[in-house]
């Protein structure tokens, strides 16, 4: 079990490293982009589109890590109230389980809707991309998160040792 | 109606049981939409609408061009901060203000300004001098709540004081001329300013352990402090400059938009880093891993602020709150309050651009047809979405301080921030009681367009 | 009313198409239907690109969407986008719906959803903050074109593609991101191309028309009373809406050249009957270019090409 925690944080690295260099790229596309269109009057002409992709790729590679590691962004007005009722975990074990679980349908909608892209030969604008990777990364992405969300949940209920992070 | 408000108090109590905020409203947004499309929050139909909806909606939001600007900004102002500009900005506040009780968190609110100078975004603004000024406030030993506070509501000026996302927004939605919703904006952004600094004021005159004073700094040590600020300044003129076309001459002809700014700023930022010595690989690595954290959290956010949006527009609410407004037959200015009136309540849970997307449609005609001008109402409107950012129990610039400092509660925030708000609502009546505030620079425009 | 069609859309609420087009298509349906079918409009709830999955899924009941948003998923709309054509949108669309009923149906395009009008705006004219005089001017000018067959004349003059979607134009104008914009009149006043574009050049016929259609989700037609479907079939879909949004993208071109021809610093300059010429050749290849690939899905693409040429001729 422990094991198997330990690969999955290991793991974890690679979507992470994913995400900054997309981020980086980005950076470093935007500012060629702008010195090669004012000084040499020869702008990157995919630069929106490949602006789109990178910020899906950075936005989602890091989704499952922020969503099982108390990432997201949420309200802790009552954070005293459960702790003093000493419901925080399982409080924790019931959000994870509920998120991951609300994930499946959302997934499965992207998956199809992504599928229908591909069946329609929708491709980006200049670089002819077909716009179906975007779709199917974005699902994998949303997929893991959900996966991992659960598995989170499970163990804020079983085994909470394996936590890293305590429940707040 | 009833729909969308039983949908606003599910979410809301969702909220407070500390459901991520994506979670909460995609989840009620979801089945509101398919009871809307559907008749029943079970119909089949309805249900498959709205996955189609929530759907696309996940996709297109992380693929808005528009919105590269957020992880840009948040990049640029962490890169900021590891190149020591910030440490010597402060040191440039410190010389100058910090002899004064609560002087940190003026510089901190005079620095929002000046960045909301650069940034069209307040959640950029917010995140990016959160990283920047919380660990130096910390360090003079000011209290979390003045601390995080000034910052959060500092940062809303982001989209008052041009060049501002909002702004450009209205002026599409409204065909308002975008260059006078600019020029209108910086008089009241400059009122922001003044008045959050009689906020902070306040605080330590209630509480003076809470922003203690510092030494006073001789005016040599000023001037010196000062002359370290230059890469700070050639940053800020880089992007500032850029944006006002102060490099369009032959043979550079540099200039850019609002979102490549970003990019600008952000590369600049990280070569200046470079050029001093403050980056390693690690750093870096550091940097931008932070950077993408925080950027898909916001993302999440927006995607479930979208998700909701849809289904409170679908069920019609905006259309039955102007309804209500234009039932009752009373004098213009009266209609005015309530407009404000709704707009601070919805404030409590909108996210700003929600907020301006589904009110703006309704209530812009309504407005002129009173005879209010067109630009005012984009400044008020701007005015009351940035009090939105700083509202409980959802306000975006808050959970932005939450995200970035982790170790400080929302209640905390909410707590330093009330002055503040009281502030903006102080500015807000000003800015409705004399109009000439707002359209006094746009007019002295005149016809030039922009 | 008995029937409430959810209409999903873009653009500016003051925007033609949402002031003009949508209240024009619900008074034509009241009227057909004896009031028992109206319409509720919903604007910000997707973005263009995503208003045919929102249709085809039931999340609206109607939308419009722009063919050109949607890169690879639509060929045959290249047809009407084509330079060269002489006549006003109303003429365009009521020829486009007509060529759709006999040549460009069978390519299925619009699979999964009901399409229930074809249009297309006013030519496109070239919108800069300097002026241009001339067709040489164009190359290496950075301009702002959509997709599709804009986007092919664009590069055949020379100019360098930059890409925006229309609400983001003024902004990229106004940086000088861009040096122009090759949009319809209308959007002179529509997306306040007075304000940072002060020059047209324009070409008689444009240098390109944008394709729209409007589209209506299956099932909710396929639900509605026969004699409803009949009279809507009959009186508002197809042609007779195609040729009323048509005439309004007219109408709203005409406002857009009276704001221009109000607004000082601006002005319309007429390409000069060599440029004329010039440009006739450059349409000409590239229209040879859209019509093979019409041609490779499947339609019979010169037939197509020579009827709405001569529908719109004798319009
Ligand atoms: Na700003
Ligand atoms: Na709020």
């Amino acid at each position: 079990m422990s094991a198997l925690i330990h690969l999955a944080r290991r793991i974890s690295l690679i979507p992470v490293l994913v995400a900054c260099l997309a981020l980086f790229v980005l950076m470093i596309m935007t500012f060629c982009d702008v010195i090669l269109r004012s000084v040499f009057n020869s702008p990157i002409e995919a630069a929106t589109e490949l602006t789109r992709i990178l910020m899906a790729v950075l936005v989602f590679s890091v989704l499952p890590i922020i969503s099982v590691t108390n990432g997201h962004i949420a309200v802790d007005l009552t954070d005293g109230l459960f702790q003093k009722f000493r419901l925080s975990r399982l409080r924790d074990a019931i959000i994870h389980i509920l998120a991951g679980v609300m994930l499946y349908w959302p997934v499965e909608r992207v998956w199809v809707l992504s599928n229908r892209a591909r069946d329609y030969g929708d491709v980006t604008e200049y670089l002819g991309i077909p716009t179906f990777y975007v779709g199917w990364f974005i699902t994998i992405a949303v997929g893991i998160s959900a996966v991992a969300l659960i598995v989170t949940g499970l163990l804020y209920l079983f085994a909470p040792q394996y936590l890293s992070e305590p429940s707040k | 109606m009833t729909a969308a408000l039983i949908g606003f108090a599910i979410v809301l109590v969702l909220v407070l049981m500390r459901l991520p905020i994506v979670f909460a409203m995609g989840l009620v947004g979801t089945f509101g939409f398919a009871y809307e499309r559907g008749g029943s929050i079970f119909d089949e139909r309805g249900l498959k609408a709205a996955l189609s909806m929530v759907g696309r909606q996940i996709m297109d939001t992380a693929q808005d061009y528009g919105l590269s600007v957020v992880p840009l900004f948040i990049l640029m102002g962490l890169f900021v901060n590891k190149g020591g500009m910030a440490r010597e900005l402060y040191a440039v506040s410190n010389a100058f203000l910090g002899h004064m009780r609560g002087g940190i968190a003026m510089a901190t609110v005079a620095a929002c300004g000046g960045f909301s100078a650069i940034c069209g975004s307040s959640l950029a603004t917010a995140a990016t001098m959160s990283k920047v000024a919380m660990p130096q406030m910390r360090r003079y030993g000011y209290s979390d709540e003045l601390s995080t506070a000034s910052i959060a509501a500092g940062g809303t000026l982001g989209i008052l004081i041009p060049p501002s996302v909002i702004l450009v927004i209205y002026g599409l939605l409204t065909e308002t001329s975008i260059g006078k919703l600019f020029m209108a904006g910086i008089i009241p952004g400059a009122l922001g300013i003044l008045f959050y600094l009689f906020a902070v004021r306040w605080t330590v005159w209630r509480n003076p352990d809470a922003g203690p004073a510092g030494e006073r700094a001789s005016w040599s040590e000023r001037f010196s402090a000062l002359g370290s600020v230059w890469a700070v300044l050639l940053l800020f003129f880089l992007v500032i400059g850029g944006l006002y076309g102060a490099f369009d001459f032959e043979p550079l002809n540099l200039t850019f938009s609002p979102t490549e700014a970003a990019g600008m700023g952000a590369a600049g930022a990280f070569l200046i880093a470079l050029f001093r010595g403050g980056l390693t690989l690690g750093s870096t690595f550091e940097v931008l891993k932070e950077t993408t954290f925080t950027a898909s959290a916001l993302f999440a956010v927006l995607i479930g602020a979208q998700i909701f949006s849809n289904f409170v527009n679908i069920a019609g609410l905006p259309e039955a709150l102007i309804a209500m407004v234009t039932a009752y037959d009373v004098e213009p200015f009266v209609v005015i309050l309530m407009i404000l009136g709704i707009y601070i309540i919805l404030g409590c849970v909108f996210e700003s651009l929600s907020m301006l997307l589904l009110t703006v449609p309704i209530f812009f005609p309504l407005v002129t047809s009173l005879g209010y001008d067109p630009i005012w109402f984009g400044i008020v409107v701007v005015v009351v979405t940035e009090i939105s950012l700083i509202t409980p129990p959802v306000g975006l610039n808050v959970f932005i301080l939450k995200g970035v400092v982790g170790d400080v509660t929302t209640g905390t925030i909410f707590r330093g921030v009330t002055p503040f708000w009281v502030a903006d609502i102080l500015r807000l009546a000003l800015i409705v009681l004399v109009p000439v505030i707002v359209l006094y620079l746009p007019e002295q425009m005149g016809a030039m367009g922009h | 009313a008995e029937h409430t069609l959810i209409i999903s859309s873009w653009a500016p609420p003051t925007h033609g198409i949402n002031a003009l087009m949508w209240p024009k298509f619900t008074e034509m349906v009241e009227e057909a239907t004896d009031g028992r079918v109206t319409t509720e409009l919903k604007l910000g709830i997707a973005p263009p690109p995503a208003q045919m999955d929102l249709v085809m899924d039931g999340a609206a009941d109607a939308s419009i969407i722009f063919h050109g948003y949607q890169a690879g998923r639509f060929t045959t709309s290249k047809l009407i986008e084509l330079p060269g054509y002489e006549g006003s949108a109303e003429a365009a669309s009521v020829a486009y719906w007509r060529a759709y009923e006999k040549y460009l149906k069978d390519a299925e395009e619009h699979r999964g959803v009901k399409l229930i009008a074809l249009h297309t705006h006013g030519p496109a004219q070239m919108h800069t903050s300097e002026p241009v005089e001339t067709i040489d001017a164009v190359s290496g000018l950075k301009l702002r074109i959509p997709g599709g067959v804009g986007g092919d004349v664009g590069a055949a003059l020379g100019a360098t593609g930059i890409q925006v979607p229309a609400p983001k134009v003024y902004e990229t104008l106004a940086s000088k991101a861009a040096d122009g914009v090759v949009m319809p009149m209308e959007s002179r006043k529509g997306f306040k191309l007075t304000e940072v574009a002060q020059n047209v050049y324009e070409m008689p016929g444009g240098l390109y028309r944008g394709s729209f259609a409007f589209i209506m989700n299956e099932d909710i037609f396929a639900d509605l009373p026969a004699d409803i479907q009949k009279v809507l079939e009959e009186e508002v879909f197809g042609e007779p809406l195609s040729r009323e949004i048509g005439k309004i993208w007219d109408e709203i071109d005409q406002a857009g050249r009276a704001e221009t021809e109000a607004t000082e610093g601006n002005a319309i300059n007429a390409a000069s009957e060599a440029d004329q010429k010039a440009f006739m050749a450059i349409a000409e290849e590239v229209r040879a270019t859209v019509l093979e690939e019409l041609a490779a899905a499947g339609v019979d693409a010169q037939a197509a090409y020579d009827m709405i040429k001569s529908e719109m001729a004798a319009y």
